[in-house]
């Protein structure tokens, strides 16, 4: 295995920042990903909405290991791996609903809620030792769950900072989203789960790509263009990449980042609608922020596209070659009618593999991992736009909201900024370097 | 129903939905489109659940949703303008209709002939990528409302249910 820093050459000072492309190709590198980055930060989970009533539970992953996030009886949240202490099935079968116990299929074994052991079936005949009536047989909870503000997150190591550290001023660009409705937001009933044949961290990158959206999706553009002009009898509005003129982007810590966009037509967001009742909640500031196109990255599996309509996506990576997708779309809780159904129409628009746009992305994904059968080509060139205009900390604009970033880039949206991907490779150097320091140590001991 | 012979209904509203099927398959997209009226809904609900579909397009979300017949205009024209990467490489698909059963048609009253058939039918389309060289598979129920117009059936509404919502990278029209 090579040195994880030798993937990845971090020289911004002398202009050069690239990635071996061994990173999306090589299936050991995958293996330790899982294991040092996925099984070793922190992981988003759901919302807590998902989970809002006593005993209400859904199931998920992080990295590759099943887990249950469930809401005891009492109210309180916990994450726990999605298996039975006694031979190991699922315990929960289902992606999500109401139990105040769930009961192994196989053997009968039950536990509440809260992940505790109930009864083990004909325990009393079993002849089992002291030993194993002295064990533990609750679920196994994850090392390490936390929530801010509805967005769940856990770790599978106890070696983490705690989830506000880790989030640092991230949690500014979760604000504007959760701050959006007066009772907060929900996530539409209704989700889509796509694969794509690719390597996780191209949707990683993707998401934060400026550049590629003259390119790629040019026939969403057009259709758009030709809404506007009355060639298309499809009167939706939606956003004009066209016109955007201005951008910026933000890293930080922990492999995050934030980009955003002024929306010269602000008017074409369903939130327009309740832009007075912003405004008195939370400024006209914040609201304005709101209004701004942003795609965000919470560094390893989630990101939140603002642009048409409010999309929440969550990578899991199933193989170094093929990667699963899951998408809400996002609303205020008790939205108007009027402005709901604006939102599904753009999100239904532009997202999923259903939609006009995503499927030019996830098509450029799996011709990009095609490509790098070309495996005598090593480095990549996708990583320099904006290298001479990136600036250390958080600049004007990010001291007028009150953020600290590691990296900030404004100007013209032009630019179309790719240091904004650079967060995600420090993030995975950092926690690919610790992990294998890990193993070392291990194998030495 | 008086004066609507069911067989005859029925094998009318089969060779339809076989001839909308065809269209899709030999990528006569205008054809296709012809056989929808300018104020049809196509719907396809998304799954909220392993059981249970999204059933409120104005508050749940679907895959897809149009409530007029631009929207399908779109996506033909987003797919012949060759601008869109997704479908550069067309997958070859082959639709099968099964199943046809006539649930219920009405006479629109005033208007000589006229009628709304409610239709349900099962559908496969196995479709092959050559770019990838990989086959796919989704299938589903068709629930259709056909009007008659003088110069013979249109679709006034189609809801998709696809039954197979684990999806691959890209599914459009032609695929369902």
């Amino acid at each position: 295995m090579k040195d994880p820093a030798e993937l990845v050459v971090d020289a911004v000072d002398r202009g050069i920042f690239t990635v071996d492309r061994a990173v999306f190709t090589d299936p050991a590198i995958f293996e330790l990903e899982m294991r040092h980055i996925f099984e070793h930060t922190w992981v988003y989970l759901g919302l807590a909405s998902q989970v809002a009533a006593p005993n209400d539970y859904f199931t998920t992953f992080i990295g590759r290991q099943p887990v249950i996030v469930m809401r005891d009886a009492t109210g309180r949240l916990g994450a726990f791996m999605n298996t039975c202490r006694h031979r190991g099935a699922l315990v929960c079968q289902r992606r999500q609903g109401n139990a105040r116990y769930h009961v192994c299929a196989y053997h009968g074994w039950a536990y509440g809620s809260d992940g505790r052991s109930k009864t083990i079936k004909d325990l009393d005949t079993g002849a089992y030792s002291e030993h194993f009536l002295a064990d533990d047989h609750d679920l196994v909870p994850v090392a390490r769950f936390g929530e801010y503000r509805g967005f769940l997150f856990a770790s599978l190591s106890a070696e983490v900072p705690s989830l506000e550290m880790h989030l640092g001023d991230m949690r500014f660009f979760l604000d504007l989203v959760v701050d959006q409705g007066p009772k907060g937001i929900e996530a539409v009933p209704g989700s889509s789960s796509y694969t794509f044949r690719a390597n996780w961290k191209l949707q990683l990158e993707n998401g934060m790509d400026a550049y590629h959206l003259t390119s790629t999706h040019p026939s969403f553009m057009n259709i758009v263009d030709r809404r506007n002009a009355g060639e298309s009898a499809n009167r939706l509005k939606s956003l004009d990449f066209a016109a955007y003129r201005e951008r910026g982007g933000f890293t930080f810590d922990h492999g995050h980042s934030a980009l955003f966009t002024p929306n010269p037509n602000p008017q074409v967001r369903p939130l327009f609608a309740s832009i007075d009742e912003l405004r008195s909640r939370v400024g006209e500031a914040r609201a304005r922020w709101m209004l701004n196109t942003r795609n965000i990255t919470v560094f390893p599996n989630l990101q939140i596209a603002e642009n048409a309509s409010l999309q929440l996506r969550v990578m899991r990576p199933l193989s170094h070659d093929l990667t699963e997708m899951t998408i809400h779309c996002l609303a205020p809780v008790d939205e108007a009618d009027a402005a709901r159904d604006f939102r599904l129409r753009q999100f239904e628009d532009f997202f999923n593999a259903s939609g006009l746009a995503t499927p030019d992305d996830t098509t450029c994904y799996e011709d990009c991992q095609s490509g790098y059968g070309a495996g005598i080509v090593r480095w990549q060139q996708g990583y320099s736009r904006g290298i001479m205009s990136v600036q250390p900390g958080s600049g004007p604009i990010g001291e007028s909201i009150g953020i600290e970033a590691r990296t900030h880039q404004m100007g013209a949206a032009k630019v179309q900024d790719e240091t904004i991907f650079h967060a995600g490779y420090r993030e995975w150097v950092r926690l690919m370097k610790a992990g294998l320091a890990r193993d070392a140590a291990g194998a030495t001991s | 129903m008086s004066g609507i012979d069911p067989a005859r209904v029925l094998s009318e509203v089969s060779a339809f939905l076989h001839d909308e099927a065809l269209a899709l398959d030999e990528r006569r997209w205008s054809d296709w489109l012809d056989l929808f009226t300018v104020d049809c809904e196509y719907w396809v609900p998304a799954w909220k659940s392993e059981d249970e579909q999204t059933s409120n397009p104005g508050r749940e979300l679907s895959l897809i949703y149009y409530g007029a017949r631009a929207g399908l205009e779109d996506r033909v024209w987003r797919v012949e303008s060759r601008r869109s990467v997704a479908s550069a490489v067309l997958p070859r698909t082959q639709h099968l209709i099964s199943n046809v059963r006539v649930t219920g048609s009405r006479e629109i009253p005033g208007v000589s002939g006229a009628a709304e058939i409610d239709v349900r039918c099962e559908w496969t389309v196995h479709q092959y990528l050559p770019k990838e060289r990989a086959v796919e598979l989704f299938f589903g129920r068709y629930e259709v409302c056909l009007v008659r117009h003088p110069e013979g059936l249109r679709i006034a509404r189609k809801k998709i249910v696809l039954l197979n919502d684990y999806l691959p990278a890209r599914i459009d029209f032609y695929s369902l």
